[in-house]
């Protein structure tokens, strides 16, 4: 990595809305998934490393919902429409958290009254097995991604923040007169079989006036500030934030979430109270996988990113990460921690590292901790003794 | 006199066992003699990782991560300065081992030191993310050959399957002894109860280190053999599931115990080897064997929930279990043949051992979630015991 | 001179003041009760003592040595030894282990020995395990030496707990709740072995205790909490019939 580079990259600061803008989309898909692990955790004390396949396979079946709509890879189909994403959206939902469920049910129910790291190995055995697994089954090579004519919203939305400086583009406009001119000038000079010494110096004169348009150009452009974000993502952010606020809700205000809550701060206590801790468990999986189903289909239409069954390995890390950096168990801090995983990461791009985008998430993580060994928004528990 | 008598023959015994280990693997050809030598890696691994994991209890799913920092530390010395020692042969190796030691214990200090203040699963995931950031600067490293991997000169290359068993000895040995000795117990005592063992004036914060590093020099001297005997290692041959592979043997050998750690780490590595040259595996077969394994798993759970008489009835009962899950595989096998589709498919075992690899680990943890061994160790006492001798139990040591 | 000198000593759990500035002296081979209704802050000041906690304020000596702050391991060193109100023995290993555990703080053989197995650390660990078994006939649990302890019944669990913490040797035993949750009989004996302990062993007992008749029997001094705070002190007769104690103890016949 050259050094120079990297700073002046670092230093192009009118860039900083649109880098905070990439971070916030790309961290909005790392709270979805850390909110099922965070739930999960919350209930169960249980680190549900297959969430991330749960993910991967919400993403796969957004991939086969759009092939029984007829959007194959030669498909002569036109552009679908807001009700063909609605049917992949839900499918994926309804996939993920009907798995998530049955993980619950047939690996981790009888695992309960034994030593979390018993429960641990099964949860990474679940883990593998789906990967692998879904390698025998899955359409893998080459990978298969969701035909972009799925996505209606393919267009940009720029929005200009600041614009450029009204004198340097008043420059601007006489460098390019100056330009034209000079450059037909030159070319007639030349087709004309003007002398040696009066092309050239008309070429100069050109190349002068070239050098000098593009220098006001780039001056221009950084100082307007503008933001480019695809109308796919944009979306994506929407629906992330809804349902957020519907989990809040579900969460806060409602008795299932109230008995989630008393589960979560007590599961012994909970179940002598008379809450039926089993379904309580059973419906955090369901909600929690099927924020899952919806963020991996997103990211499936939205992004056409290639699927593999190990699609979900590197955004569950980094959603798990997420998690326990606004402290596990905790939902708004999983919601915190996501987006700032994601400002994170893309900080790290920006300032030209972007080979070290993995680990950027583990170093924010184990620094965090060591302030504060109950992640940012957690507490960590003083044992009573 | 008579003990050092007694410890200088059982040395002399274990050296002489390794090189007549390393004789007998070297006529066998070149993959069973690779095995071999990776059986004593793995030992030596499961090992380590079972005295920071299943002794002094800190839950560590990062070991990969100091084995990578012994090999690198260990192939880059060689490359780099090794040529100028004047050192040859196995003495060149062992000191190597050792920088690969040390460096990978220096690495146990730094992610042991401010790792104690996390609990549980905050542990996990440092001790995790430490394996991915050393991966990733690996990766990115020039010097250390990037994501291509790390070549270390062919006059560097030793295949002493000799020295990594003995290396996997030593590890075993030095866990024994520490558990034989009341030095153990602060570290059973940490696993058990922090605040207790602090009360009793357990140094809490010097035994988890101790723990950590002594067991990342293990794995780090793993990785320096590992380096020397491949002669290329890169960022792929140090993934996070290797990590969850050690941990696996740890806790199915049964969390805590040396001797089903050692065991698990010398069979458990060799179910994926001895998968990839299966010949593939038709659909229909297949299916059937995924019904059958889940109605046996599902039957003998049962009999250990719900029958409670006795053990000789009880074994029968899983043996009947077995035998007919075997015979359900095969008749629906027979049956599944008719239908095209299925019979048709093909599998390659290759592609399948992780599939089974998986399972296994998913069964064996429902049906047996304390490990084979739980915590028992070998002991000849604990046979006869087993055997249904009576055996008085008043002689078991600390 | 005093051998446990807490002035003043504080502790706050966010708004909570579990301990407000209680002071109270013990002097070498008293026999001392610490009494007060549930939730009172008994358990909190032996973790002040013990260094599980910091006191917010206040001062807390041991042998005229400033101690608060310092860690629960380094005090266990100095000679103060406790048991917990909420059994916590090391469950996996044996009732002699648990015991060893507690002796091993004064071992003087390294790492290095016992790693490579050689004869003082092989000595020093039988002579760990004799002591522990001496110990163990004192609390009459001799006969269950190799049993693990979370299989023991919970009155032997608690007479372990009182055998582990004299196995540090310490100067000051502190005993939390020790006759919780056993019969009569139990009771009877458990006053037995604590003035054995006293008398014959030579230790200096602060004890918490909820029976009243237990501590009133037992004790020669006590301190009575309530709420956090220091509602009365002084020997048995005394405490019987200060109003405050009897008001903090509504009802309950004193
Ligand atoms: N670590 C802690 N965090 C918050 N509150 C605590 C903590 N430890 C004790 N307390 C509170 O301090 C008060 C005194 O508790 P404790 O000393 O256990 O009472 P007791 O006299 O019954 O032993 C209680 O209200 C308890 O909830
Ligand atoms: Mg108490």
């Amino acid at each position: 990595m050259d050094l120079g580079v990297s700073l002046w990259a670092a230093f192009e600061l009118s860039t900083l809305p649109q880098q905070v803008v990439n971070g916030l989309l790309l961290g909005a898909i790392y709270a979805l998934i850390a909110l099922g692990y965070t739930m999960v955790y919350g209930v169960l004390r249980l680190i549900n490393f297959a969430h991330g396949e749960v993910f991967m396979l919400g993403a796969y079946t957004a991939l086969f919902a759009s092939w029984f709509l007829g959007y194959g890879k030669g498909s002569s189909l036109e552009t679908s429409g807001p009700l063909n994403l609605m049917i992949l959206l839900i499918a994926s939902m309804c996939v993920c958290g009907i798995v998530g469920v049955a993980i619950e049910r047939f690996a981790y129910r009888p695992m309960r009254s034994q030593p979390r790291i018993a429960a641990l190995i099964t949860a990474i055995g679940v883990s593998l097995l789906i990967q692998y697994g879904g390698a025998l089954v899955l359409p893998i090579a080459p990978p298969p991604s969701i035909n972009e004519k799925v996505n209606p919203y393919r267009g940009v939305v720029t929005m200009n923040l600041v614009g450029g400086d009204p004198q340097l583009l008043e420059g601007y406009e006489k460098a390019k007169i100056e330009f034209e001119t000079t450059e037909k000038a030159w070319t007639e000079a030349r087709a004309s079989k003007q002398p040696d010494d009066v092309v050239r110096a008309l070429r100069d004169k050109k190349n002068d006036a070239d050098r000098t348009m593009g220098d006001l150009q780039r001056r221009m452009d950084n100082s307007g500030v503008k933001i480019r974000i695809p109308q796919g993502q944009l979306i994506m952010f929407g629906t992330t934030i809804v349902l957020m606020i519907m989990l809040t809700y579900l969460v806060m205000f409602t008795a299932v979430g109230r008995a989630m809550r008393a589960v979560s701060h007590d599961f012994d206590s909970a179940s002598l109270m008379g809450i039926n801790v089993g379904k309580i468990v059973t419906i955090t999986f369901l909600i929690g996988s099927m924020l899952a189903g919806a963020g991996a289909m997103m990211n499936a239409t939205f992004l056409g990113t290639p699927l593999t069954t190990f699609f979900g390995v590197m955004p569950g890390v980094k959603a798990f990460v997420a998690a326990v950096l606004g402290g596990i168990g905790n939902i708004p801090g999983a919601v915190l921690g996501g987006f700032l995983m994601g400002i994170a990461e893309t900080a790290v791009i920006w300032a030209g590292y972007g080979q070290y985008k993995d680990a950027i998430a583990f170093i924010v993580l184990i620094v965090v901790l060591l302030f504060r060994p109950g992640g940012l928004l957690g507490s960590a528990k003083v044992e009573k003794v | 006199m008579k003990f050092f008598a007694v410890r200088a023959g059982s040395i002399a015994l274990a050296v002489a066992a390794c090189f007549a280990l390393q004789s007998f693997a070297i006529g066998k050809g070149d993959l069973v003699f690779r095995l071999v030598f990776l059986a004593g890696l793995y030992v030596t691994l499961a090992v380590s990782l079972n005295l920071i994991n299943g002794i002094t209890g800190q839950f560590s799913i990062g070991h990969a991560a100091f084995y990578m920092v012994g090999a690198y530390g260990a192939g880059y010395t060689a490359n780099n300065y090794a040529g100028s020692w004047g050192l040859k042969g196995p003495l060149l190796m062992l000191v190597l081992l050792l920088i690969g030691a040390v460096v990978a214990a220096v690495a146990g200090l730094v992610v042991g030191l401010p790792s104690l203040r996390l609990r549980g699963d905050y542990l996990a995931v440092v001790t995790l993310g430490f394996g991915e950031i050393i991966r990733i600067f690996v990766q990115n490293s020039p010097p250390l050959g990037g994501a291509y991997g790390l070549t270390v000169d062919a006059q560097f290359k030793f295949k002493y399957v000799w020295m990594v068993w003995l290396l996997a000895i030593l590890c075993i040995a030095v866990c024994r002894n520490l558990l034989k000795t009341a030095h153990g117990l602060p570290f059973l005592a940490v696993r058990e109860d922090e605040i207790a063992s602090s009360a009793m004036g357990v140094n809490v914060t010097r035994v988890k280190v101790t723990a950590f590093v002594i067991g990342s020099a293990f794995a780090g001297a793993a990785g320096a053999m590992l380096a020397n005997f491949d002669g290329f290692i890169s960022p792929t041959s140090f993934p996070m599931e290797l990590s969850f592979t050690i941990l696996t043997m740890v806790v199915l050998g049964g969390t805590g115990s040396i001797t089903g750690s050692a065991l698990a780490g010398g069979v458990l590595f060799y179910i994926p080897e001895y998968l990839r040259d299966l010949k593939p595996v038709s659909g229909s077969s297949l299916v059937a064997a995924v019904i059958a394994v889940i109605a046996a798993v599902y039957v003998v759970k049962r009999i250990a929930d719900h029958y409670h008489g006795d053990k000789g009835k009880r074994a029968a009962l899983y043996l009947g279990t077995i035998i007919a899950g075997v015979v359900l595989q095969i008749i629906l096998a027979a049956v599944f043949k008719n239908v095209p589709s299925l019979a048709n498919a093909n599998f390659e075992a290759s592609k399948l051992r992780m599939v089974i690899f998986s399972s296994t680990l998913i069964i064996l943890m429902l049906l047996r979630p304390q490990g084979v061994f739980a915590h028992h160790e070998f002991s000849w006492s604990w046979i006869q015991r087993l055997l249904g001798k009576k055996v008085p139990t008043t002689a078991v040591s600390v | 001179m005093s051998l446990l000198h807490l002035d003043k000593a504080t502790i706050k759990f966010g708004g909570l003041i579990a301990v407000n500035e209680v002071s109270f002296e013990i002097k070498p081979g008293q026999l001392f009760g610490l009494i007060g209704p549930n939730g009172a802050g008994k358990t909190t000041c032996f973790n002040l003592i013990t260094g599980v906690y910091k006191p917010t304020s206040g001062s807390i000596k041991f042998e005229g040595r400033e101690i608060s702050g310092t860690p629960s391991n380094k005090i266990a060193h100095l000679g103060i030894a406790r048991t917990f109100q909420n059994i916590r023995l090391f469950g996996a290993l044996s009732v002699l282990e648990n015991v060893v555990v507690g002796g091993f703080l004064r071992h003087h053989t390294g790492l290095g020995s016992a790693i490579a197995y050689l004869p003082p650390a092989i000595k020093e660990t039988d002579e760990l395990k004799q002591e522990a078994m001496r110990l163990l006939e004192v609390v009459d649990l001799a006969h269950v030496a190799n049993v693990r302890s979370r299989d023991l019944s919970y009155g032997m669990q608690r007479r372990l707990e009182i055998a582990r913490a004299m196995a540090t040797q310490p100067k000051l035993l502190l005993l939390d709740e020790p006759a919780a949750g056993m019969n009569p009989q139990e009771k009877m004996d458990l006053t037995g072995t604590v003035r054995r302990i006293r008398d014959e062993h030579d230790k200096t007992v602060l004890l918490i205790e909820h029976d009243m008749r237990f501590v009133m029997e037992l004790c020669e001094n006590i301190v009575v909490l309530d709420h956090g705070e220091e509602i009365a002190q002084g020997p048995p007769s005394e405490i019987r019939n200060d109003p405050k104690v009897i008001e903090a103890y509504l009802g309950e016949a004193v």
